[in-house]
């Protein structure tokens, strides 16, 4: 018999779900930032659960399931959008203003917290998004990035150097911003 | 731990809970003040960065996911499958080669369906302006490709249409398509293209501002919405005639 035994099956089907239950808000913030429009986030999150679903029996340490989601998220994106997405305006996305608080001064301090995380760099806002999004590690964001750990550390410097200074305009720079700190 | 090396590591994590970073950030005043500002600052942008609203019923579909591929596999294996491919051969070629043999009245969920078209449109009216440049062509096949499964043949009279927007949407929880918006002769004009089959029969759209038709159209629905008065069947008959889904 070559069909998968029921309860096997059902295991697989359990463990599927909890990492769903566990996962799934912190996989489509970090899609939302990847591609910044919520029909996109939402197709890329499918996606990415799809082909966690099929390949759930290579996952061996379900601890470790987070970062593997975000690794195929990322690869998902690379795919489906990062090369060949048309400039179009999005007619239906509200999935950051819908969000904000009731109070005018938070939603503007959000609004330009936002407008800051998206000017910086791909390369410095991606490790900082793993980083207070997804809650890794240096060493796992070097390992979802592959970078080494160092241009890692170097990266989330230069983001919230670069933030400190939008929000911080009083002080200085920090006049070790542009000097090469790990690479 | 000297200062340049206390700097770094507050700025690359300033939530760092080691023993010798806590110590060395209580080594001075001056530290201990950027440590303060660099953790104040990083409370807002993590609330920031995590108040990005998640899709409601997004968990359910995900969930849902793992049973349509089983149901997928559970086909790919047996000989139901080979009954199940013919079954629905018979079927669709039977309605593709009779349109008015099945004629049933719309459906509690097709009347439902009518109304999330039209509740789709009067969100997204205010978003239409049909001043901007035209989208080209060859976005208009990406976003159909991606969101709808097809897109439009070579075909010149598309390419003359003034099509203003051209993204995904959902209007309704199955109803996953693309979404392009045209210049008519009245107002802007909504073509949707949902590749899931939410109704099986075409029935008009109709309220006191818009008038269209949501139609059956091969493996979705074609949705066309305008003003009243808008002559809708050419535009109709053009995107059916142009218009191939993907393999």
């Amino acid at each position: 018999m070559s069909e998968t035994p029921v309860l096997d099956d059902s295991a697989k089907r359990k463990r599927y779900q909890l990492i769903v239950d566990a996962l799934y808000q912190d996989v489509y913030r970090y899609a939302y930032w990847l591609c910044k429009n919520g029909a996109l986030a939402e197709d890329l999150v499918q996606e990415t659960f799809l082909r966690a679903w099929r390949s759930l029996d290579s996952l061996q340490n379900d601890k470790a399931a987070k970062a593997w989601l975000f690794t195929i998220l990322r690869r998902e994106n690379a795919r489906l959008y990062e090369r060949y997405r048309p400039d179009i305006v999005d007619i239906e996305d509200q999935s950051i203003a819908d969000s904000f608080d009731n109070e005018p001064d938070q939603r503007m301090d959000r609004k330009l917290l936002h407008d800051a995380i998206e000017s910086l760099d791909k390369d410095y806002r991606e490790p900082l998004l793993l980083q207070v999004v997804g809650g890794f590690s240096g060493k796992e964001i070097a390992e979802i990035l592959d970078l080494n750990n160092n241009t890692v550390m170097t990266r989330l410097f230069r983001a919230r150097g670069k933030l400190k200074h939008v929000f911080f305009p009083d002080g200085k720079p920090d006049e070790t911003l542009d000097e090469p700190q790990y690479e | 731990m000297d200062d340049l090396e206390f700097r770094k590591r507050a700025y690359a994590n300033p939530n760092d809970q080691s023993a010798e970073f806590l110590a060395a950030s209580n080594a001075s005043p001056e530290r201990t003040q950027l440590l303060k500002q660099l953790q104040a600052l990083d409370k807002r942008v993590t609330a920031a960065a995590n108040s990005v609203v998640v899709p409601e019923g997004l968990a359910a579909r995900l969930k849902s996911i793992d049973s349509n591929v089983v149901a997928i596999k559970a086909n790919k294996t047996g000989f139901k499958r080979y009954i199940a491919i013919a079954a629905s051969l018979v079927v669709a070629v039977g309605l593709a080669l009779s349109p008015g043999l099945f004629s049933p009245r719309p459906s509690a969920a097709d009347l439902q369906f009518h109304d999330d078209v039209l509740g789709h449109v009067y969100k997204e009216i205010s978003r239409f302006d049909l001043t901007r440049d035209d989208v080209s062509f060859t976005q208009i096949n990406n976003v159909l490709e991606r969101e709808a499964g097809g897109h439009f043949r070579d075909n010149e009279r598309i390419k003359q249409l003034h099509i203003k927007f051209a993204n995904g949407c959902r209007i309704a929880s199955n109803g996953r398509g693309a979404h392009i918006v045209l210049d008519g002769s009245k107002g802007a004009i909504s073509v949707m293209v949902v590749h899931s089959s939410p109704v099986s029969t075409t029935f008009d759209v109709k309220d006191t501002r818009f008038v269209g038709k949501i139609i059956p159209f091969g493996k979705g629905n074609l949705i066309i919405v305008g003003e009243k008065d808008e002559p809708l069947e050419a535009y109709e008959s053009m995107i059916a005639e142009a218009f191939e889904w993907s393999i």
